[in-house]
């Protein structure tokens, strides 16, 4: 069917015209496509309109149609679209609702996610609206409801927002799985028009992006790549003189007052930090170097109130603020139109996310991006260098898709029996048919299955685990209202510790703050939240009570985010600009700004070319030091580091502490290590690296710590919600206990071997550790003997997050380290 | 190994036990039975097997120690009566002649008759014995002139070294007002505790218990 002929595509552009504007034409494309009933991706530059590209196809199908939303209440969904942040989804709401009524078409949109009452909620149970907007745990959220399998029969499209951002997560995960579910049951119903969708930015993998939304080859499946170009404008904010930068990461406030000029002549700017805990002391630093800025700027993350959060983005759209503090939450393709300029504070690690933040300015189409970039230590500026030039020569990142994560398909059947039940064969069926779980074995999935029935044993004889029990009619549910209550409040696939909600002793909600970081406070104390400094009374009901502080300056909570890693191509470049600095041989200005420390490590040490690995032993009083610098990232230099550490402690007993970073890694040991040119290529040959490899992980702590999260998803650990804790004290136990239980009596737990594989496949992607391995192999080794830390090595040396490895007798090890601390003492 | 505490002699078992040989008494606490058929029935997929391996280890220390009386010094059973304990009960019948004491903890909450029902001697708040007094928490012991010796706590001491090195294990403590006892079942977590100047851990470490 031409599109063009139609009478839905009429009034869209007559819609348009009015209005003073032209689809572009990857839109026009989209729209086509959809009415012919492909399903597909779209690719386009933030700015350009590509909700539009889906959303008014959508509404040009149903122009099209003779009779309009003439159903029963419970049939009207018509279109499902998934947002990765909640932020988003009121945006997104807001310009549908406004289209639908200019085109005079009497479709009601719905909002559905964490922030969404209760009574909204249930309404929305009566009756749906056409359009919802949703998160993916929401979604999962309403498939966990009573009577919700008929509510998808007339759904025609499910739109998967920010696909990128959804793709390389277990979040991916669960839209494949409801998407799955969704299928099937309309498949029950002989319903076979649904088309599923995603948008996305440029990322690497794009035709592995489709496969994973839409995996069905058979299907009618396109891409749209739009050929627009945004322009994008990066400059980094360079210090006058490079000894003012400390070595190591930090909050980069040295330089703030540089920022001053630019916020002041932008009209709008978005300054992104990594961390929650760093964005409150930025903001507080800002006004105090600036105090004109008071009540001109705003400080936006994911633990401020909801309420709060809304008002500064309504305050966004309206140019009311001069600057915003954000994290990641103001991230994906909220379209702020007065925001001009974007400020990235700390290495982004990776060139997708860099220009996503980026986008975030000038975001109407031909307009132009602008982006600063803010260095928080000495090195950053070389990475600085290494993203522009990524950037240039589009060397973007892919985003790898989760498979066989048992984890979160224990808890979607979970989800599922507390809804309308499940049968097992059809479910098989249709997870067989998902990206994530197409391998998955008879004997797998046998195993999941026995381990939500009958707690993951086959002994009869003295089994009294309840949980998902077979009801009358065949279907496998969850009868008891408790579990059944747990289990909502845990649906997703987002650990964190367990929050704590922030509120005035007067009333008001501020924020949330982890229960850590509560039990170590005092009632007097002050802390920073949302911009504010506050005094903690006391913690009621799970509510932490405060009071508005009068001091001026508190400690941050930290809130523990994961680090992010360098991705494996920002590291290529990275090398590359090693070689570059030194020579002379570029023309960036960040690596003439930090020429002179390289001038420092070259004669404490040495600076590594590329085709060079660069080994410094350090000798000092906490112990003899070994660093090396593959620049491979951080995940791969932790499996790198456990697998060295455990191949040189075959030579002789020894025992190591591990740290690393995205440049290099360290191994520190109380004796001497042993290491020259021919021990340093045979610990990183690529000989027998998978059983070493193996070996190297189980006596580390890295499948214990994949397990934390995989505990808490797969709901052996209860983490409680905020507010909503349920203190239980007899069922209370953590992630690391389970991990030794089922090391020590359940050796084959499906969630045990993921733990390891999260490591060995998505940590370490053993082809790339092995490419690492063979370009060592290929270089020359130069080990040096520093007098004290270089440029280089003083980071690493101070991070704090370590591993052990050892090979000594274990009594052994503790009578020396007995006798060590005696002579200290 | 072997220590001497109050005049006595001590035996400070790997398998999280202590001897006194002396009395032929066996003291353990924080057995914790049942735990994991509790969790089970609350749906959380703990391996059964875990309590027929705490009551396996527990049967080979009274074969080698061939004690008269194993006092159990509170926490004998996690919650209420379930399957585990329906395994306790016939695993007991094989030491007809041992005594089993139970010095209550705060999870010991089965009705009195059926204790009887298992011939467990009851005592609450203590039992005391020669210089010591057995009871589940220690600051709650009123007997002045006796050394407490406890559990309740489950535990544990990290070991810190040069070179950032750090290991974490269960372990007796013996400070200068009282006791602990490391928590018998293996599905506990651990308590960090920090020694002061006189006070004695022991950690217990796969292969034997060593002083730290």
């Amino acid at each position: 069917m031409d599109q063009t002929k139609t009478k839905g595509y009429k009034k869209i552009k007559q819609w348009l015209k009015a209005n003073g504007r032209k689809p572009f034409k990857f839109q026009e494309d989209a729209w086509q496509n959809y009415l012919n009933g492909y399903s597909g991706l779209v690719n386009a530059p933030t700015g350009f309109g590509k909700t539009f590209s889906l959303f008014l196809a959508i509404a040009i199908e149903a122009l099209n149609a003779s009779e309009l939303s003439n159903k029963k209440a419970k049939d009207r969904l018509q279109l499902i679209w998934i947002t990765p942040l909640r932020s988003l989804a009121k945006d997104i709401a807001r310009a549908m609702r406004e289209t639908l009524t200019e085109l005079e078409l009497d479709w009601h949109v719905g909002v559905r996610n964490g922030d969404t009452s209760q009574a909204e909620k249930v309404q929305q149970k009566k009756s749906m609206p056409e359009i919802l907007l949703i998160t993916p745990e929401s979604l999962h959220l309403l498939l966990a409801q009573k009577g919700s399998s008929t509510l998808f029969k007339n759904l025609k499209c499910i739109v998967a927002d920010e696909w990128h951002e959804l793709l390389g997560s277990k979040r991916g995960v669960l839209v494949e799985l409801a998407i799955s579910r969704i299928k099937g049951l309309q498949k029950l119903e002989k319903n076979q028009f649904l088309r599923v969708w995603g948008i996305s930015a440029t990322i690497g993998n794009i035709e592995e992006a489709l496969d994973v939304l839409e995996p069905d080859e058979t299907a009618k499946r396109i891409i749209i790549k739009a050929d627009l170009e945004k322009k994008i404008i990066i400059k980094s904010i360079l210090p006058d003189d490079i000894e003012t930068l400390p070595w190591a990461g930090h909050l980069g406030l040295k330089l703030a007052y540089k920022l001053l000029p630019i916020i002041e002549k932008s009209k709008t700017t978005l300054i992104f930090i990594n961390t929650r805990g760093q964005s409150e002391m930025w903001y507080q630093h800002l006004l105090n170097i600036e105090p004109e800025l008071a009540g001109r700027i705003a400080i936006h993350h994911g633990s401020i109130d909801f309420e709060l959060r809304n008002w500064i983005e309504d305050a966004l759209h309206t140019g009311q603020l001069k600057a915003v503090i954000a994290t990641s939450s103001l991230d994906l393709g909220v379209d702020f139109k007065p925001v001009d300029t974007v400020v990235q504070v700390g290495s982004p690690k990776g060139v997708a996310r860099f220009l996503q933040r980026a986008g975030r300015s000038g975001h109407s189409p031909h307009e132009v991006s602008k982006i600063y970039f803010l260095p928080t230590h000495a090195l950053e500026l070389v990475e600085a260098a290494a993203i522009k030039e990524a950037a240039k020569t589009n060397n973007i990142e892919s985003r790898e898709p989760f498979i066989m994560v048992f984890d979160t398909l224990v808890q979607y059947l979970v989800t599922l029996a507390i809804g309308d039940g499940f049968d097992d064969k059809i479910v098989y069926e249709e997870i067989k048919n998902t990206h994530a779980f197409k391998l998955i074995l008879p004997e797998e999935w046998s195993w999941v299955m026995q381990f939500i029935t009958s707690g993951g044993d086959s002994l009869g004889a003295y089994n009294e685990f309840k949980k998902v029990i077979k009801d009358e009619d065949g279907l496998w549910k969850v009868k008891s209202r408790q579990l059944a209550m747990r289990h909502r409040l845990h649906i997703g696939t987002i650990v964190s510790d367990a929050m704590l909600k922030v509120k005035f002793l007067s009333g008001g909600y501020i924020g949330m703050v982890e229960e850590y970081f509560v039990t170590r406070l005092k009632a007097g104390d002050n802390f920073r939240l949302a911009g504010r400094v506050l005094e903690f009374v006391h913690v009621k009901d799970m509510t932490v009570i405060v009071r508005v502080s009068k001091q001026k300056n508190a400690i941050s909570p930290s809130w523990n985010g994961g680090r992010l890693p360098l991705s494996s191509n920002l590291g290529s470049v990275l090398r590359k600009k090693y070689n570059e600095a030194l020579d002379k041989t570029h023309n960036d200005e960040e690596l003439d700004s930090v020429y002179p420390l390289f001038l420092l490590q070259e004669k404490r040490s040495h600076v590594p070319r590329n085709d060079e690995l660069l080994i410094e032993l350090i000798n000092n009083k906490e112990g003899f030091h070994l660093f090396a610098y593959p620049f491979e990232g951080r995940l791969v230099h932790e499996v790198l580091a456990a697998l060295v550490a455990y191949r040189l402690s075959k030579l002789l007993p020894i025992s190591f502490s591990i740290a690393m970073n995205d440049y290099g890694f360290e191994l520190l040991s109380e004796t001497e290590i042993p290491m020259d040119e021919s021990i340093a290529y045979e610990v990183f040959s690529p000989k027998n690296l998978t059983e070493d490899i193996t070996l190297s992980i189980n006596s580390t702590e890295m499948a214990r710590r994949k397990f934390r999260d995989i505990a808490c998803i797969s709901g052996l650990v209860f983490q409680g919600y905020p507010g909503k804790y349920v203190a239980n004290k007899h069922l209370q136990s953590s992630a690391g206990l389970f991990f030794n239980v089922f090391s020590d009596y359940d050796k084959h737990n499906l969630l045990l071997r993921q733990a390891y594989d999260e490591v060995f496949y998505q940590q370490l992607e053993e082809p790339r550790l092995a490419a690492a391995l063979e370009r060592i192999q290929n270089s020359e080794v130069i080990i040096t003997h520093p007098q004290s830390f270089t440029p280089l090595s003083f980071p690493i040396k101070v991070d704090s997050l370590r591993e052990n490895m050892s090979s000594e007798e274990l009594e052994q090890r503790i009578a020396r380290m007995k006798a060590e601390s005696e002579k200290f003492k | 190994m072997t220590i001497t505490s109050h005049g006595e002699e001590l035996i400070l078992d790997k398998e999280r036990a202590l001897y006194l040989p002396q009395h032929q008494l066996l003291a353990i606490s924080d057995l914790h039975l049942g735990k994991s058929a509790h969790f089970r029935s609350a749906g959380v997929q703990v391996p059964s097997t875990i309590a027929q391996n705490d009551l396996q280890r527990l049967g080979l220390l009274i074969e080698r120690y061939k004690p008269k009386t194993l006092l159990i010094n509170g926490d004998m059973f996690h919650h209420g009566l379930n399957t585990d304990i329906d395994e306790f009960a016939a695993w007991k019948k094989q030491f007809r002649e041992l005594t089993f004491l139970l010095v209550k903890g705060n999870h010991d909450r089965l009705a009195n008759a059926d204790y009887a029902s298992m011939q467990i001697e009851i005592h609450e708040p203590s039992f005391c014995l020669g210089p010591f007094c057995f009871i589940h928490d220690a600051p709650k012991c009123t007997e002045e002139e006796l050394y407490p010796i406890s559990g309740h706590i489950h535990p544990g001491v990290t070991v810190v070294g040069k070179a950032k090195q750090r290991l974490k294990f269960p372990c007796f403590f013996f400070g200068k007002e009282y006791a602990v006892l490391p928590a018998f079942s293996t599905f506990t977590g651990l308590y960090n505790i920090y020694p002061k100047i006189n006070e004695q851990i022991f950690a217990v470490t796969p292969n034997k218990v060593v002083e730290v």
